[in-house]
């Protein structure tokens, strides 16, 4: 099954490989299940979240986490920010496999100490 | 021809001290009408408009406000209002369409950012993420969750929808200290 992965240019933001990671090991082999689906999308975004703190860096952060089963459908998402362009990042990871995709956003808004 | 015309747009929105920064995503799916075979074929692209910060800006550092708490907090139900606002006078008599939702979804989030910029709430970055989505029997779920200040900082979000399309919407607000 394919893979895509989309980096980032911000140095301060933490690499993408670390969204890309959690998703693998919580939905890495399974197909879409609808009772199973609320466990992986809180999954998902608890654990990315607890490794991002766990880097100890001065930032508070939004994670956003979509799952869509495979049926033919399009979307198509945008974000758009007014922060700091010197502090702050995103950074976005698309991961599918047979039967659906995920997206997960990871926006870094820092603090001044 | 249209990445010149990106720059100059990014241009044109660039101010002193901030940027705007402009990033969408889009997955496209086409299934095949073949009697002996199932096949899914999917096409993907991703376009990011907003890194045109050639000269490196060293970051700025802030002298101390001695400020604790914000002067204003962030309006939620006047955002939520403003979402809704936009989303039915876009969305309402459209059809989905790859193409039409690609460019909407961008517009839509400029759109969004730039009225609750007006509403000037001093010290807040606004992170405005939209999704537009066809209808087709599929399930989705979004989820999102937040490290930062329960006390500072909040979040508006609002979803829309009509026969062929559905759109979701969710603006961050995020108190500088």
């Amino acid at each position: 099954y394919l893979k895509y992965k989309h980096k980032e240019e911000a140095s301060l933001m933490p690499g993408p490989c670390l969204s890309y990671d959690c998703i693998e090991g919580i939905i890495g082999g399974v197909d879409y299940s609808q009772n199973k689906v609320n466990q992986w999308t809180a999954s998902i975004v608890e654990h990315t979240l607890t490794q991002l703190v766990k880097q100890g860096k001065p930032f508070k952060y939004i994670v956003n986490c979509a799952v869509m089963q495979k049926s033919g459908a399009g979307l198509h998402t945008a974000n758009s920010c007014y922060w700091d362009t010197t502090t702050d990042g995103s950074c976005t990871v698309r991961w599918e496999n047979r039967t659906m995709y995920c997206v997960v956003s990871v926006f870094a808004v820092a603090i001044a100490l | 021809m249209s990445d010149l015309a990106k720059e100059k747009a990014a241009r044109l929105l660039k101010k002193r001290g901030s940027l705007s920064s402009l990033g969408s995503h889009e997955v496209r799916a086409k299934e095949a009408f073949a009697k002996t075979k199932d096949s899914i074929s999917t096409v993907s692209y991703m376009e990011e408009s907003g890194h045109h910060d050639d000269i490196a800006r060293p970051a700025v550092q802030m002298e101390n406000s001695y400020q604790l708490s914000p002067a204003r907090r962030f309006p939620v139900l006047t955002v939520k209002d403003i979402l809704k606002d936009v989303l039915t006078s876009y969305l309402q008599e459209e059809k989905y369409e790859p193409e039409l939702c690609r460019q909407m979804t961008k517009t839509i989030s400029e759109v969004v950012k730039a009225r609750v910029k007006d509403l000037m709430i001093p010290r807040y970055k606004i992170i405005v993420i939209i999704s537009i989505g066809q209808i087709r029997d599929q399930n989705m779920r979004m989820v999102s969750r937040c490290l930062w200040d329960e006390t500072n900082d909040n979040f508006s979000s609002h979803t829309f929808k009509n026969s062929s399309l559905f759109a979701t919407s969710t603006v961050y607000g995020v108190y500088f200290e």
